[in-house]
């Protein structure tokens, strides 16, 4: 990687968003420590399952969460040409954490106080700088408002159009832009007589009509029909090569990611395992990977099994539940590349990301020492 | 701001909790008041049934007339008649236990039965029982009441009748609400395909393990509202009629007094009114968030 | 020759949509018919899958639900087994119930979120047999063994298990009933890339072991194509093309085909 000098666009540095579940008295830490950036013009893949934290790992950069204690540390940087702001400024004053052997016992959090300090800062960022779309559609849309509305209501907020005449010309463009079909008949319609995949068409056209810098996407594909999930993908190339838009891609599924993502981070267990370019992390080499990441990529049914009729690759055991997580590498339950070595290391201290590679981190005991 | 604590040590097994540890404390609270009201009121009803009473409710005594309480044998003192208020109170309660009962009992059966046809079955009875449910709706109760008393007799039972009738709609609405809901997430078809019987998917699944909540508050709070009418039609003078003691017409009786000074022979009766239909209120709220959140946080 | 399990004839199943409760009261009075299923036709073997694709909407889920009896088809015939089940009632049908069974997409469906997993079990166990409590214990197990999972998970309620665990309960239930037809509609979307791994070996596992034919219906291509032996495409309630997998995905004939693959 060139050394930049300017910074990158989103650099998430340790960031831990911490659940209650108030029948067991302990927290959920779906996202531990996870730390991430995301350059100009660069779209950032993050791979993961159920249970990953990459979904809360979006939102708290949003500041959508709400169930406390939600976000407890980290710092969140947001450099674009108009703004430069570490979108957690401040707010460690709300927020008193314990720790104890290194894990967190004990948080004492101002709820309120935190709200409203966060929304000062979240409130002039989002929808214009910083856009986010979700998984179904349909669900993010107000169905009692046709979506033209919708669409000039986010203009007006967010653009200089204020006038009904230039914001309805914008959100006209904005439709056309996003290759939905009759984009006159779309503007005048309710979200409930559009496909899932109009729907997702009309977000798009919303999170892109105020031309942020940062778009965040969380599961844009999922729920959609398999033909009209590679529609939005090849939507999302093009937008990707017109606009210059950076993108923080959330998905569980491969395929999307490796079609738009230059980088990926795969999450599992609330923690980034792997962190690199695409091409390095969802190569064919399984050498140079993550335990996890291999497993995963082997576990999608391939041209060779379908051919065999082979069984598919499997990962013993079940997703990591993030209120029991174990003391050392979150992945040593389920991992088969653990070598007598390195097992005592693996069972009982937790990794750091090590890069093995310009540019490519991973977190594992196999690489490191 | 908010403290939370992570537990040290093992993490548990949410159903193995003690019970103090499972559910808010004040719903347990609740649930504790209201089962101590139940049983008061089933306990005074046995007592009244079989007239096992500290004195006579309708003995006149002269000399002792707004006697306080705790005198003298009488703990609750006596009224402008000399008359115990304590056994006036038991007896009170025959007025309002059978016929609440049964107003209850009216509401739930009928209820659930509708109910159970208009979800399960749905298309054209579904919409036959709405209409039926919507035309008892728009009827304003006490409207009812009066009719019928005008038509027939002041009868408790009858009013309690009414009072049930005018209770289905929201047991039939609320069943037939939950069982599209459960047919929604395929529930019920998942039971059919397995090949249970229908007897048993109503009865086990659709009402025992997801509408019990449901029914349990409708049962306390109909008891409540029960209550809560006949003493007012009593004290109205609609209901029950003196000599016999309910405590509407002891609260209407005593209140000739009341700003005479003598505050007791009305206030009794309304503290037994107060704290009675807020004991099956509670109940029903407390077993209500135990039930629906068995799950816990 | 492996005995046809499945015959389905001419099968299809309208809906009627009425306009206003005033229809609804009067036989189809102004109804608008939505022809789900159209004019299908296919047959189904022993200890063979049959994969169904298409798109949302495309009465896949509604083929699967009918050919179970869970609704009754407008016209054409089911055959199950060597016996008509089209038209019998639902009282005939009880027992047949025990042969055919379905998977639902819906995870949760079948598992009442109040009871245990071993209550769920054991019900299924006691549909149709009536068993001691013993023997009621050992099948609980045995079907916890044949879908892999601990049993230390038979005191868990649904909301304690994980998508997958939830996948394999309904699979067990559905075993515990002795199915020999299976309809299986999308096992494997709603659940994250490493369990639906483990869901697809798994039911190839069971299909060896227990000689059961599946209707498989996804709109995953990759996994049907691992999955079937034959497949057919569906496209607004019609099939429009059916094969040998092997043939349908490599040389689509028809259009529609040719675009989903």
């Amino acid at each position: 990687m060139t050394a930049a000098i300017t910074p990158p666009l989103l650099k998430i540095d340790n960031l831990r968003t911490y659940f209650y579940a108030r029948s067991k008295h302990s927290f959920v830490r779906a996202v531990d420590g996870v730390s991430l950036e995301v350059g100009h013009s660069e779209t950032v893949g993050v791979v993961g399952e159920s249970g990953s934290g990459k979904s809360i790992a979006a939102m708290s950069v949003m500041g959508l969460i709400s169930a406390g204690p939600g976000v407890i540390g980290g710092s969140i940087k947001f450099a674009s040409h108009r703004v430069q702001k570490n979108l957690l400024e401040g707010l460690d004053k709300f927020v008193k954490v314990e720790e104890q052997h290194g894990r967190v016992m004990v948080v004492h959090k101002d709820d309120s106080g935190w709200q409203n300090a966060s929304e000062r800062i979240m409130g002039s960022l989002r929808g214009k700088e910083i856009a986010m779309i979700f998984q179904n559609p349909r669900a993010s849309l107000n169905p009692y408002i046709t979506v033209g509305e919708q669409l000039t209501e986010a203009i007006r907020l967010h653009t200089a159009n204020k006038s009904p005449k230039e914001s309805t010309e914008r959100a006209l463009y904005w439709l056309e832009r996003v290759k939905i079909d009759s984009p006159r008949l779309r503007f005048d319609s309710y979200p409930s007589a559009m496909s899932g995949g109009m729907c997702q068409r009309a977000m798009i056209a919303m999170a892109l009509s105020s031309e942020p810098s940062l778009l965040i996407a969380d599961e844009p594909t999922t729920g959609l029909d398999a033909t009209i999930q590679s529609k939005i993908v090849d939507l999302m190339e093009e937008l990707k090569s017109e606009t210059g838009i950076s993108t923080l891609l959330i998905s569980h599924d491969i395929s999307v990611i490796s079609r738009l993502a230059d980088r990926v981070a795969v999450m599992y267990g609330g923690a980034v395992v792997e962190y690199g370019s695409a091409q390095l992390v969802l190569g064919e080499d399984a050498s140079i990977k993550h335990p996890y990441t291999a497993a995963l990529l082997a576990s999608v049914p391939s041209e060779q099994k379908i051919r065999d009729k082979d069984n598919l690759q499997t990962i013993d055991g079940d997703v990591l539940d993030t209120i029991n997580v174990p003391p050392g590498c979150r992945f040593f339950a389920r991992c088969n590349q653990v070598t007598p070595e390195i097992k005592e290391k693996c069972a009982t201290h937790h990794p750091d990301l090590r890069e093995i590679a310009p540019g490519h981190q991973v977190r594992c005991w196999r690489f490191n020492g | 701001m908010k403290k939370y604590t992570q537990t040290s040590g093992e993490i548990g097994d949410f159903s193995q909790l003690p019970i103090w540890q499972k559910y808010a404390l004040v719903d347990l609270l609740y649930v504790a008041y209201g089962l101590l009201i139940v049983a008061l009121v089933l306990v005074s009803y046995v007592l009244g049934m079989f007239n096992l009473l500290p004195h006579d409710p309708q003995q006149i005594n002269i000399e002792l007339l707004m006697a306080s309480p705790l005198s003298d044998g009488y703990l609750l003192g006596t009224d402008f008649l000399g008359r115990d208020i304590l056994s006036r109170l038991i007896m009170g309660i025959q007025a309002y236990f059978l016929p609440g009962l049964l107003a209850i009992s009216i509401s739930l059966i009928v209820g659930v039965v509708l109910g159970v046809l208009s979800g399960y079955r749905g298309g054209r009875i579904e919409t036959v029982i709405v209409y039926f449910t919507n035309l008892i709706d728009s009827f304003p109760r006490l409207v009812l009441i009066l009719l019928v008393i005008a038509a027939f007799k002041p009868d408790i039972y009858y009013i309690m009748i009414v009072m049930g009738i005018t209770g289905i709609p929201t047991v039939t609405t609320a069943i037939a609400n939950k069982i599209r809901f459960l047919a929604q997430k395929s529930f019920i078809e998942a039971a059919i395909a397995l090949g249970l019987r229908t007897r048993v998917i109503i009865m086990k699944h659709i009402l025992w393990y997801n509408c019990r909540a449901l029914l349990i508050i409708q049962a306390t709070l109909g008891m409540g509202e029960a209550i809560l009418l006949e003493t007012s039609l009593s004290y109205l003078g609609f209901g029950v009629q003196e000599p016999v003691s309910s405590w509407g017409n002891m609260v209407q009786s005593g209140a000739n007094y009341f700003l005479q000074g003598n505050f007791w022979p009305s206030t009794a009766p309304a503290l037994a009114i107060l704290f009675t239909i807020l004991g099956f209120n509670l109940l029903g709220d407390g077993l209500n968030n135990i039930l629906e959140d068995r799950r816990g946080r | 020759m492996p005995k046809t399990i499945l015959e389905v004839s001419q099968l299809s199943k309208h809906f009627s949509r009425h306009r206003s409760m005033f229809s609804a009261l009067q036989r189809n009075r102004r109804a608008e018919i939505i022809p789900a299923v159209d004019n299908v036709s296919f047959y189904l073997r022993e200890n063979e899958t049959m994969g169904l694709v298409g798109e949302s909407g495309c009465g896949k889920t509604t083929i699967g639900r009918t050919i179970l009896r869970l609704t009754k088809p407008t016209s054409g015939k089911v055959i199950f087994d060597g016996r008509d089940i089209t038209h019998l009632s639902d009282q005939e049908l009880r027992p047949l119930r025990k042969d055919m069974q379905l998977i639902f997409q819906d995870l949760d469906a079948g598992l009442n979120p109040k009871m245990r997993v071993q209550s769920i079990l054991s019900e299924a166990v006691s549909v149709y047999e009536r068993l001691s409590d013993a023997e009621i214990k050992v099948k609980t197990r045995m079907l916890l063994d044949q879908v892999n999972l601990k049993y230390s998970k038979l005191s868990s309620y649904p909301s304690e298990l994980s998508g997958g665990e939830k996948r394999r309960v309904g699979i067990a239930r559905v075993l515990a009933v002795g199915a020999k037809l299976i309809v299986a509609d999308e096992p494997t979307s709603a659940l994250d890339v490493s369990i639906q791994a483990h869901m697809v070996n798994l039911l190839r596992e069971l299909q060896k072991q227990l000689g059961l034919s599946y209707l498989f219906i996804s709109h995953d291509l990759q996994v049907v194509e691992l999955m079937s032996h034959k497949v057919a495409v569906m496209y607004l309630g019609k099939i429009v093309e059916m094969g040998l997998t092997e043939h349908v995905a490599s040389a689509a004939r028809h259009p529609y085909t040719y675009i989903l693959w």
